[in-house]
């Protein structure tokens, strides 16, 4: 179990991650979301012990990051960003190497080698210099080298950043088969890639905490309004009245021009029920439907709804700003006495 | 920390780069042959190789900062730091398996250069004791060299700049001793002695001459433990404010 407590972290004055307490426990894959710099690879930097943090703690099964670093990393293989591949070692070479950094056993170090390369499919890139390989593949290498000592913990930092589509189902795929025995923790920004690995979803910006939730809860909560796609064949003016007279409607968001004659409306419902007066509404109307769908807030707009600057954020903002415009004023006062005892100056040189 | 060292000494040989640079040293080394022997004094019987070592000192410590400027900057520009630094190994132990492999390269290289004694003992005599007492004053010296290299490429991330600050860094060395000569250093003996304590050149210089002693041997070691130490501390200090 990876426990995060109050965990924060300030480079000189700026705050980088503030007070972030979480938990994953054991055959977990956890998603941590965030958009660019919201403070995912400090974190992630963090856990793995390759960053001390300004204050909090990070417990691995128990380890204090801090005080039983060797404990800690010892449980912990980490993918950073950008993987840490020495370009002018050949793959097989830098795994081996990587085996003993990790302190596998002699006797082993073969075997486990063997079976990382197996599992990334590198083994027939095994003899090729780093240095010569696509970004791709850099990546698989670095992905392999953290499965090596057969860690409890994996960490991956975007790992699927600058792969091809193929690859990004690979890798996946191969995160859906590492959480049978073992606990994950991956970052992304990439939306689809949670909803297909993930059980469980921290959304962090700005360094802070926004969610922290499985991904059906955080859609359902979400508390975005419930809206329904109707593709109506009939005047707009006409199919707009009607929809508009139903009960439970609120308001008509968008139309959309299909073809002549066909449009898609899409109205916010109140609830699912009102689908059946509405159809018999139009129905009665005599407007043909051709297609009916509703749409749920996504997790897309979930994120961009939680990534948002907050009220918190905006005031701050507006203070700084404020600050900014006062300082200009102030240093707009002071400049033309400034200006003019220098001419003065000037003239009694003259 | 040994995979770590046995990495670090084939990354030396599967680059070209051990082998130029031990070409260079030989180079500078037969220079120094050819003129240390077309200097000769006929009355002078046996060949001393000390002051090959001590004349050439100047073209040596140039090569130092070539073997150790990777050393940390290089991790650092291509972010490969981050291995090590999530793997089950202390700071401590990387930097002295990382200074034991540079040493071990240097080491070969100085193995290499025996073939000038080895030609003039076949055609002549040497000295042995002033070669024996030579290489092992060198070897020691160069140690404290690659310290103060690996100190140098812990401060910056480009491997150009640990090169140019190593350089630096050394001419400083090597000047302590004429700036100990100076009549303004010589006019506070309290201070000349200090400066003298820390010049390397007259401990070099004693062991070149076949004399061995201890308090410089321990003089060498300890300068280069420090120097680490320091390098240690340099790391541990950048992984706090590491971005």
């Amino acid at each position: 179990m990876v426990e995060i407590k109050n965990l924060t972290k300030f480079y000189g004055n700026n705050p980088a991650v503030q007070d972030l307490s979480f938990t994953v426990g054991d055959h977990e894959v956890l998603g941590f979301l965030g958009p660019n710099g919201a403070g995912k690879s400090t974190t992630m930097n963090m856990i793995t012990g390759c960053l001390p943090s300004t204050s909090g703690t990070v417990l691995v099964d128990g380890y204090d990051i801090a005080k039983d670093p060797m404990e800690v990393k010892r449980r912990i293989g980490y993918l950073p960003e950008l993987p840490p591949v020495y370009t002018d070692m050949r793959v097989r070479d830098y795994l081996m190497f990587a085996a003993g950094l990790k302190k596998v056993p002699r006797n082993e170090r073969n075997k486990q080698v063997e079976t990382a390369m197996e599992r990334l499919r590198i083994t027939d890139m095994q003899r090729r210099l780093i240095g010569n390989l696509s970004k791709g593949y850099r990546q698989r290498v670095g992905f392999a080298q953290a499965l090596l000592g057969k860690p409890k913990f994996l960490i991956l930092d975007e790992p699927t950043v600058g792969l091809d589509p193929t690859q990004v189902l690979e890798v996946r795929k191969l995160i859906q088969e590492l959480a049978k025995d073992h606990t994950i923790i991956f970052s992304t920004h990439i939306l689809s890639e949670v909803t297909a690995v993930c059980e469980r979803v921290v959304i962090i910006s700005k360094g802070r905490i926004r969610a922290e939730d499985t991904i059906a809860n955080l859609e359902k909560n979400a508390g975005g309004d419930l809206k329904l796609r109707l593709k109506v064949e009939g005047e707009i003016t006409k199919v707009t009245a009607i929809i508009n007279s139903v009960e439970g409607v609120s308001e008509i968001e968008e139309v959309e021009f299909e073809s002549a004659g066909v449009n898609t409306f899409t109205a916010v419902v109140a609830s699912d029920a009102v689908r059946k007066p509405l159809m018999a509404a139009l129905i009665a109307g005599d407007c043909m439907v051709l297609e009916v769908t509703s749409v749920r807030p996504s997790l897309e707009e979930v994120f961009v709804k939680l990534t948002a600057p907050t009220r918190e954020d905006a005031l701050e903002e507006l203070g700084k700003e404020l600050d900014a415009q006062r300082a200009a004023e102030e240093t707009k006062a002071e400049k033309p006495e400034a200006a003019e005892s220098e001419a003065d100056g000037k003239e009694e040189d003259a | 920390m040994f995979s770590l060292y046995k990495k670090e000494v084939q990354s030396y040989f599967l680059s070209p780069f051990a082998y130029v640079v031990s070409a260079l040293f030989l180079l500078v080394f037969s220079l120094s042959f050819i003129d240390g022997i077309s200097k000769m004094d006929s009355s002078v019987l046996k060949f001393s190789f000390s002051n090959i070592f001590y004349n050439s000192f100047f073209y040596f410590i140039f090569l130092i900062p070539l073997l150790t400027m990777r050393s940390f900057a290089e991790e650092r520009k291509s972010h490969t730091e981050t291995l090590w630094l999530s793997a089950p190994i202390t700071i401590p132990q990387v930097v002295f398996a990382k200074f034991l492999a540079i040493a071990t390269v240097f080491l070969l290289m100085m193995a290499l250069s025996l073939f000038f004694p080895l030609v003039a003992w076949l055609h002549g005599s040497v000295i042995v004791s002033n070669l024996i007492c030579g290489y092992l004053g060198f070897f020691l010296w160069s140690l404290f060299c690659i310290a103060i290299g690996m100190l140098m490429s812990a401060f910056t991330d480009s491997p150009i700049l640990a090169a140019v600050f190593g350089e630096a860094a050394m001419i400083l060395v090597v000047f302590l001793d004429r700036f100990t000569q100076t009549d303004l250093i010589q006019s506070m003996p309290r201070v000349a002695k200090v400066f003298e304590w820390f010049s390397t050149q007259v401990r070099f210089g004693q062991f070149s001459q076949g004399l061995f002693s201890l308090a410089d041997l321990v003089f060498f070691v300890s300068l280069t433990l420090v120097v680490l130490i320091w390098t240690i501390i340099v790391i541990e200090k950048r992984r706090w404010s590491r971005g």
